[in-house]
């Protein structure tokens, strides 16, 4: 009996599962064409991870390379430099979510209370401008600037801040702060593309109704349109944190130097090396799946955080 | 009534004043590099090197500009890059936003493993060479469509999307069903319209990363015909680049006006003009509330 | 109602480019025309049929045939067909050639070939780039000497002997073969050998301090501080007294190289391979780098530079002195002799031992040469491309890769065979312009033999005469201790790696160390974690290939 009635649950559980599915079928469909893009494009090629266990020859086909466990990861964790580029990759990431996240934010809103519309396009336009430039090119110009007798010095004595010049790259430092700084300058606009687009889908008939009440400005701001965005943000926010793990490795590789290495050797720049310049695909594969496990973990825990204390998130 | 002079509108306007103020000053700092780059593009290449230009060229020059344009298969290149653009964003844009509609309904039967599925893509990848054995196998090696369907989706930008739909009124969608529509037909006709904003900053961000990518171009184009722009110019600006080995030093000597970095900074500033010409005719879908109102009207 | 706009927009953009693509489509087909692919056809089987079983194997089959070349540099821009060598390369040879280069990201891309198992007809590149050890062990590459018995005997007399010993691997196959290699059975009594090591003095400076003996140490130190007293700014901006190469990850070449040679420290003691990093000689000076930094005679700008900002430092004339590849300078050189002929860089005698014995810079090229060419397994036709690589490496192709044609490009002037004076002179005024129209020279380098071009080479100019010139006659040949570094991805080699990546970090410190007792501190350490590393491994890894090479060197 007992037994019979489970069994009518669970088929009428999936009856209802059918019923739902087949209610949904256009929106399953949409999805499953997502899925199934993922699952040729992405999954597929995801054999690739394995080598991070195996000692891989890239002449030999993968399957037939001898496993080797967890020896890359040990050797990884066990190298003496494994605490230096661990600290500066998060060093170097934190400030730059502590700085370089809530700066574009406060930037689009700014620019939003700016009434006139052409000042307004023309400062949008011109803000978003330093992202095409390349790594390689604004690295040049700022190795040269900040030189001995580069320009930056140059107006620092002038101004009587230094009273003799400093080679700023060659400090560790100023390192995290030149990289943080500089990125800010290159993304800033950038970045907040996205929260214009945010500010733009808020209904202005909330506006309209704030000032017939007489809201002031600020009022304005805090009571309409940072909770209107905040789930933009949050959702940012969430994929901000997740990629605490990775630098920028174009603009570290061309700043950084012999000098500066002590703070500006990052995970990605170790990785390089030991991939591209030495060959160790195995070891660099293993070094860059403890990099997306810990980054996984990290886009778990800050959306289910950002979940409990503003109610938005990815999931 | 609002131009009378109360205490708030005095503090409004020193609002005003000091946001158009830290306005301008971001707008000297972006503006001087970048035109700082320009003048020396402008430059003679060699002049350039002796440094000190900040404000105007010293011996103006476009024979770095001639340099870059060449050879003038540049066209093509220019040609296949502007084509997989506009169809790659076109597509990416519409694709993802289909999907990521879908995902975005609570409702959705298995929303949760897809969305797991989605975040791992975020992180996880087999390395270029699995990847590259695939697009042989399928084959879109060597093939204009390696432009477009491996860069159609990316779960990063499907999150924006989500988070934007997520917050749309229900209420549209609601009254359509009940006028007995299917969600796709929703989607087109009530979704897309309503999300101009999200679908515009999503666009700019595959139109660029279509604009620059030259890594395709790279490893997975063989013939000249298919190179995008960017592979294109990556390589006049490496053949400018004097070389590191002895054989090219030993042998042929750079000379003339024209160095590795004046033409880095043309190649530059070419790419680069076109994305800001483009880039007026997309800010109007960020114009505050324009589309909810014409909606709702 | 914006959305059936941007679709419009959308529309009519792509049918714009449609129109573009088919007009560039159409313009592309006209420019192929010009190949004339009949009157190559033709030729072909003119040549082709009176057969002649005697003559060169490359003459035996003269029929159109296309290989795809992989060369792993992307500055590497040179096309094939359009200049006159290409064109009489392949009217003599029935071969054209579709070079294939990476656009930067060299490595990726020939991993991938690699991997996927796509590489082309034949594939260049240097020596000690993974990729060798990679294909010639994967059976991606034939063994050249197979071929050669199969279907070219000529390519043996082609080739230089000792070349061919050096490169047999274990196997006793010899997979790729180099371009600038000093095969010692090649070089004659008076040839003059150049070097790309070189110890370089801004001229007017050098001459308004009095042109002092920089050899010792205390001229070397006092000429850097007479020259900053004298000269404290170029152009308003602090003189550097002292320029090297950029700092690398792995260190630094103008330490680790240049300076050791030019101090002419011993690769040997009691006949066996040392760590010369422990000889007192390299530490002396070093000491007197450091020595130089007390004395703020070194400028922070050096260890930070890369090589672009090193070029615009050297077109300024910041550096006052340099230990740097000249060669890596000449351009730079030529645009300050274009403005000032005293404010050119000069060679003079650097750094040197105790007895004050001669410099001894490197050969440039060495025994290994630079580039290896291999065929690869999956060549369409192995036994013309064989036959091409032996046309390539004979005394034939070399004159005609290094001169073109005669009466086009060279003639025979006061008895020498050598480039036509226009042609020279298009070469040192519009390198780019001579390789479209010419291509000769070193446009083609990658199978030149410098020991066979030296009798065609022009005469040297100045400023680089003066440059090249100082290492005639001190110039050596460090051939056995070629490539002797042990594979990346073996125990020894990632020994090594560690070594260096230490080594990159030192040097610096060194320089900078406040005092001698630090700096020996920071030798010291640095040899005891050698010691723990156990880098002699990787010095009895060397030693063995160094007695290999001796073997093929004939030396005892």
């Amino acid at each position: 009996m007992r037994d019979l009635s489970v069994r009518a649950g669970s088929k009428s559980r999936i009856l209802a599962g059918i019923k739902k599915l087949s209610r949904q079928k256009y929106l399953q469909g949409m999805a499953l064409i997502g899925i199934i893009w993922m699952m040729v494009f992405a999954y597929l090629p995801m054999y690739g991870i394995i080598i991070a266990f195996k000692k891989y020859n890239i002449t030999k086909p993968i399957a037939s390379a001898p496993w080797v466990g967890l020896q890359h990861f040990n050797d990884f964790f066990g190298d003496d430099k494994f605490i230096q580029i661990l600290t500066n990759t998060l060093g170097i990431s934190l400030l730059k979510l502590a700085i370089g996240f809530p700066l574009p934010i406060i930037f689009a809103v700014l620019l939003n209370e700016i009434t006139s519309m052409r000042f307004k396009k023309y400062v949008q336009t011109v803000s978003y401008l330093p992202h095409f430039i390349s790594w390689v090119v604004l690295g040049g110009i700022m190795i040269t600037w900040t030189s001995e007798g580069g320009i930056i010095n140059h107006i620092l004595m002038e101004l009587k801040v230094l009273n003799e010049p400093v080679v700023f790259l060659a400090e560790p430092q100023y390192f995290w702060g030149i990289a943080v700084i500089s990125d800010i300058w290159k993304e800033l606009g950038w970045s907040a593309i996205i929260y214009m687009a945010a500010i733009a889908g808020i209904d202005p008939e909330l506006y309209e109704a704030a000032t017939v009440d007489g809201a002031s400005r600020f009022n304005r701001i805090f009571m309409i349109t940072l909770p209107c965005i905040k789930g933009t943000v949050a959702v940012l926010f969430v994929l901000a944190v997740s990629s605490i793990m990775g630098t920028n490795f174009d603009q570290i590789f061309v700043l950084k130097n012999p000098l500066n290495a002590p703070a500006s050797d990052v995970i990605d720049i170790y990785v390089y090396r030991m991939g591209m310049n030495s060959a160790r695909f195995s070891y660099a594969t293993a070094i860059n799946l403890f990099k997306s496990v810990i980054s996984l973990m990290l886009l778990l825990t800050a959306n289910r955080v950002t979940k409990k204390l503003t109610d938005a998130s990815l999931f | 009534m609002r131009f009378l002079n109360t205490r708030q509108s005095i503090s409004e306007n020193a609002f005003e004043l000091i946001n158009i103020f830290i306005m301008l000053i971001i707008c000297f700092l972006t503006l001087y590099p970048i035109w700082y780059c320009i003048v020396n593009s402008f430059n003679d290449g060699a002049d350039a090197m002796m440094g000190g230009i900040y404000w105007w060229p010293r011996m103006f020059s476009i024979d770095n500009y001639k340099a870059v344009f060449a050879d003038t298969s540049i066209l093509k290149a220019f040609a296949v890059t502007i084509l997989r653009t506009v169809i790659g964003t076109a597509l990416a844009v519409y694709f993802t936003a289909m999907v990521s509609y879908a995902l975005s309904k609570k409702e959705l039967a298995g929303r949760k493993i897809y969305m797991m599925i989605g975040s791992i893509t975020l992180f996880f990848s087999g390395g270029l060479i699995p990847f590259f054995i695939l697009i042989k196998k399928i084959g879109l090696y060597d093939n204009f469509l390696v432009f477009i369907i491996p860069s159609m989706f990316y779960f990063f930008n499907a999150i924006i999307f989500i988070a934007f739909f997520k917050e749309l009124p229900s209420a549209l969608e609601e009254s359509a069903k009940i006028d007995g529509a299917n969600d796709v037909v929703i989607f087109i006709k009530i979704i897309i319209p309503l999300s101009t904003p999200v679908l515009a900053t999503i666009a700019i961000y595959v139109g660029v990363y279509h604009w620059n990518d030259y890594f395709a171009g790279v490893i997975f184009i063989k013939s000249m015909d298919l190179q995008p722009i960017q592979t294109f110019l990556y390589k006049i600006i490496a053949e400018n680049t004097s070389g590191q080995m002895m054989g090219r030093a030993a042998g042929s000597i750079n000379q003339g006006a024209v160095t590795s970095q004046s033409i880095k900074l043309a190649t530059m500033v070419a790419t680069t003009f076109p994305i800001v010409c483009v880039y007026p005719f997309l800010q109007k879908y960020f114009v505050k509330g324009i589309l909810l109102g014409s909606v709702k009207g | 109602m914006g959305n059936k706009k941007s679709l419009k927009i959308l529309s009519v953009l792509v049918a714009l480019m449609i129109l573009v693509l088919s007009a560039s489509g159409c313009s592309s087909d006209r420019g192929t025309v010009s190949v004339e692919p009949d009157k190559a056809a033709e030729q072909g089987a003119d040549e082709g049929t009176p057969k002649d079983d005697e003559g060169p194997g490359w003459k035996k089959d003269t029929s159109d045939i296309t290989f795809d070349w992989y060369i792993h540099y992307s500055w590497f821009g040179a096309k094939w067909g359009e200049n006159e060598v290409t064109k009489y390369i392949t009217e003599k040879t029935g071969v054209k050639i579709n070079f294939i280069v990476p656009s930067g990201n060299e490595n990726e891309k020939l991993n991938t070939l690699i991997a996927s198992a796509s590489l082309p007809d034949f594939v260049t590149l240097g020596w000690w780039e993974n990729g060798v050890k990679m294909m010639q062990e994967g059976d991606l590459v034939h063994p050249l000497n197979k071929l050669a018995d199969q279907y070219d005997a000529d390519f043996y007399k082609a080739a230089a002997k000792s070349t061919l010993d050096w490169y047999k691997k274990p196997d006793g196959n010899v997979y790729g073969y180099p371009n600038f290699s000093m095969a010692p059975e090649r070089i004659e009594e008076g040839m003059q050998i150049e070097s790309n090591q070189t110890f370089l003095v801004r001229k007017d400076i050098y001459e308004q301090i009095g042109k002092p003996d920089m050899r010792t140490p205390e001229g070397f130190l006092n000429a850097l501080k007479a020259a900053k007293e004298k000269f404290p700014t170029v152009n308003g901006q602090p003189l550097i007294p002292l320029g090297l190469q950029e700092f690398t990850d792995s260190g630094n070449k103008s330490i680790e190289s240049d300076l050791v040679n030019f101090l002419a420290i011993p690769r040997e003691k009691d006949g066996k391979y040392y760590d010369a990093e422990t000889h007192p000689e390299y530490l002396r000076w070093m000491k007197v780098l450091r020595k130089a930094n007390e004395m703020k005679l070194i400028s922070k700008d050096i260890f930070v530079d890369k090589r672009s900002q090193m070029e615009e430092k050297m077109a300024q004339g910041r550096y006052f002195s340099m230990i740097y590849q000249r060669t890596d300078m000449a351009s730079q050189q030529l645009e300050l002799y274009r403005k000032n002929p005293d404010m050119v860089y000069i060679a003079i005698d650097g750094p040197s031992n105790e007895s004050l014995e001669p410099n001894r810079p490197a050969f440039a090229g060495g025994m290994a040469g630079w580039t290896l060419t291999h065929i690869s397994t999956n060549c369409k036709d192995s036994k013309r491309a064989i036959r091409f690589l032996t046309y390539l490496i004979s005394e034939e192709g070399q004159k005609d890769v290094y001169l073109g044609k005669k009466g086009v490009t060279w003639d025979t002037i006061d008895g020498k065979d050598q480039m036509l004076p226009d042609v020279i002179k298009l070469m040192n005024s519009d390198r780019g312009e001579y390789d479209r129209k010419y291509g000769a020279e070193k446009t083609y380098w990658m199978l030149t033999d410098e020991l066979a071009i030296l009798k065609w080479k022009p005469p040297f100019e100045e400023p680089i005469k003066q440059n090249a010139e100082w290492g005639f006659g001190k110039a050596i040949s460090y051939a056995a201790y070629d490539d002797i570094e042990p594979p990346a991805d073996s125990d020894e080699g990632i020994i090594l790696k560690q070594v260096k990546d230490k080594r990159a970090l030192l040097l610096p410190k060194l320089i900078l160390a406040n005092s001698e007792e630090e700096f020996d501190k920071l030798v010291n350490e640095y040899q005891k974690m050698k010691n723990d590393i156990k880098y002699d491994k990787v010095i009895s890894y060397s030693q063995q290939k160094i007695d290999e090479h001796k073997e093929a060197l004939g030396i005892k």
